[in-house]
């Protein structure tokens, strides 16, 4: 399990670095880099938690359409030379940020996660163990009929009104940006 | 599975389509065809919806779309309140707006997002409801493309908006995450079973999810971006904003915290208490000082939120019934005010505190309308505001929050005040322009009927009480 664990911690450091550099830069196009970077990162803790077709989603749409979107719209954007300037808000906004990342923090460590050793009750004997852990693998070795199932059966309510949310969009894109009356 | 109970919904969904495929063949001078077929259409998804939903209590999709009375009386108040702002935006968006076609395309599909959230019984649902709502929303204010101010006022709006978003969904993940389930049912059982105190990651959940929908709701600290998004925004959307939307995001809290977190209402209680103190004190104390009147309308509404979030805090069958009550008498009060706002801008172009100076001189009816919306939204008796005020307050009092009434009357004799300011000024101070004003007749007329229905709910509310306890009675038996 080491090797896993020095994967995580590395992907976790990146993910993080890389986050926050795209705030912080201050050069719009850099950061747009920093965001791609993200994004196939976190495709990577997806497959660490055996989440691979969520993973290749995250590669194909984020890390491949949305970024080459957002550097094409920096692209033609004018004045994006000036950059990505901070306000008067900036040490406030440090200060609040920093008190929830604390918040969040100490709830990390005080939760008692379910996790899989302490969701099998003490004392019980070894096979039991193997049998949750084969259980859960089951449930993991393939997730591409299981999020089928989910998104066109069980939640095929939110899958179709998140079309129509993806509509009203592009209307409203299209009406905000269309010359003339009409 | 019986489709005819979805079928209110999938009406609305056509009729917005419907709209938008007539306004490509409508020329030019017909597009003012547009808000009756939308009117017409409304019309009809209510009358489904009263054949089809009534006495009905059941779900689809197993557990994800509930119909229930609750649901219905919420989506009988979203498609009246829908019918009025397409009738005051007809003029406003003949003379003000482009693409008449996609402004009431994207306005109706923000109506159905709001019937779904009331009917949803599930977080996922409401999650995506809610942010069909918002994306509509962030067209529909930043419509005015040629005001700098209103497309201020989107860009701030859709920035927020999404932070917002993902505060809520990540409060949902972490409920998720610790109690296995999305379902509204399914979550209460969940957090019976869970051992007191709760769970640090599921009371951080909590404390993001009611953080994300104050957002939505503007509720003090989380309504910064409020008065400058009804400022910007074009008026009937600033009107929307501020009736259909609030009604629509208590809606689903008032479903989620009685339905899902009522196991833990010892956790959230106090939070909301405290967030109602602080939203209703900034709400008033802040509206002195404007001199816009949108602005001014804008922090009186949040400061409505804080009476109406010091309902949920202390939830109860009564106090549900409280706070629907008042949704709806701040709702016809708060759709009058913009009304008369709306009225007076399409003919003079102005929107200040001030150029309301001499009104009642230059259009007596105008005058006597927005009075009657102020003094109701002040809590004034024979007016609706009082009635709803009344009942939403004996009921917090009764649920044990004597303190927060206190404050909420003080609240409300400090809005009484500068409501006082816009009356005075139509009153005492003589015009400049002495002209009258002629009020279109639609407006007029609108302006007119809600005027009636604010009378009508102060004196006489007991249909109204009777028709919102069988609500109550579908999500707190």
């Amino acid at each position: 399990m080491l090797s896993l664990d020095m994967a995580f911690w590395t992907m976790a450091v990146v993910t993080v670095v890389s986050a926050a550099a795209v705030v912080l830069l201050k050069d719009v196009f850099r950061a747009a880099l920093c965001l791609v970077l993200t994004f196939m990162v976190v495709a990577g803790l997806f497959v660490l938690l055996s989440a691979e077709f969520l993973a290749v989603v995250q590669v194909l749409i984020y890390a491949g359409a949305i970024s080459i979107l957002i550097i094409f719209a920096i692209m033609l954007t004018r004045d994006v030379h000036q950059g990505n300037p901070s306000n008067r808000f900036r040490y406030p906004a440090l200060v609040l940020a920093a008190l929830l990342l604390a918040a969040i923090v100490l709830v990390v460590i005080k939760t008692d996660w379910n996790q899989l050793d302490s969701r099998v009750l003490p004392g019980a004997p070894t096979e039991a163990v193997g049998a949750t852990e084969t259980g859960v693998k089951n449930v993991f070795s393939n997730t591409t009929p299981v999020i089928a199932r989910l998104l066109l059966r069980d939640f095929v309510l939110p899958f179709e009104v998140a079309s129509v949310l993806l509509l009203a969009a592009i209307l409203g894109a299209l009406a905000l940006v269309r010359e003339g009356e009409g | 599975m019986n489709y005819l109970l979805f079928l209110p919904e999938l009406a609305l969904a056509a009729l917005a389509f419907g709209v938008l495929v007539i306004d490509l063949f409508l020329p030019r001078e017909r597009k003012g065809y547009l808000p009756w077929v939308s009117l017409v259409g409304l019309a009809g998804v209510l009358a489904l919806s009263l054949r089809y939903l009534w006495g009905k209590d059941t779900n689809l999709y197993g557990g994800l779309f509930l119909v229930d009375s609750f649901s219905l009386f919420f989506k009988a108040f979203f498609l009246v309140m829908g019918g009025l702002v397409v009738l005051s935006s007809m003029e406003y968006v003949k003379r003000h707006l482009s693409h008449p076609g996609e402004y009431y395309g994207i306005l109706l599909l923000s109506i159905l997002a709001m019937m779904l959230m009331t009917s949803s019984g599930e977080l996922l649902t409401a999650y995506i409801s809610l942010e069909l709502l918002s994306f509509s929303l962030y067209v529909l204010v930043s419509f005015a493309r040629g005001d700098p101010k209103s497309n201020e006022a989107g860009l701030k709006y859709i920035l927020l908006g999404a932070f917002a978003s993902a505060l809520l969904l990540y409060g949902i993940s972490h409920v998720y995450g610790m109690l296995g389930t999305t379902g509204f049912t399914e979550i209460s059982a969940a957090l019976l079973l869970e051992e007191t105190p709760l769970n640090p990651a599921v009371l951080l959940g909590l404390a993001l999810i009611v953080a994300g929908l104050g957002f939505k709701m503007a509720a003090a600290p989380f309504h910064m971006w409020a008065p400058d998004v009804y400022e910007g925004a074009p008026t009937p959307v600033t009107a929307y904003l501020a009736v259909g939307v609030k009604a629509a995001v208590f809606a689903l809290v008032l479903r989620l915290f009685s339905q899902a977190f009522m196991p833990a209402i010892e956790e959230w209680q106090v939070i909301l208490a405290i967030l109602a103190a602080l939203t209703m004190t900034v709400g008033n104390l802040v509206a002195i000082a404007q001199s816009n009147i949108k602005r001014m309308l804008a922090y009186s509404s949040i400061g409505q939120v804080g009476y109406l979030l010091m309902g949920v805090a202390a939830l109860s069958p009564m106090a549900s019934d409280g706070v629907m009550l008042h949704l709806l008498g701040y709702g016809i009060s708060n759709l009058a005010a913009f009304l008369g706002v709306i009225l007076y801008y399409n003919v003079t172009g102005k929107e200040n505190i001030a150029d309301y100076a001499g009104l009642a001189d230059r259009s007596p009816f105008l005058a006597m309308a927005m009075s009657v919306a102020l003094f109701s939204l002040a809590g004034l008796p024979f007016f609706a505001g009082f009635t709803t005020k009344f009942y939403l307050f004996t009921a917090a009092a009764e649920g044990g929050f004597l303190w927060l009434v206190g404050l909420a009357i003080t609240n409300s004799l400090i809005s009484l005040y500068y409501y006082l300011i816009v009356i005075k000024q139509m009153y005492m101070v003589p015009a400049s322009d002495k002209s009258a004003l002629k009020v279109s007749l639609i407006g007029g007329g609108v302006l007119g009927v809600l005027v009636l229905g604010i009378f009508l709910v102060g004196v006489y509310p007991a249909p109204l009480v009777d028709a919102i306890q069988g609500a109550t009675g579908a999500i707190l038996p």
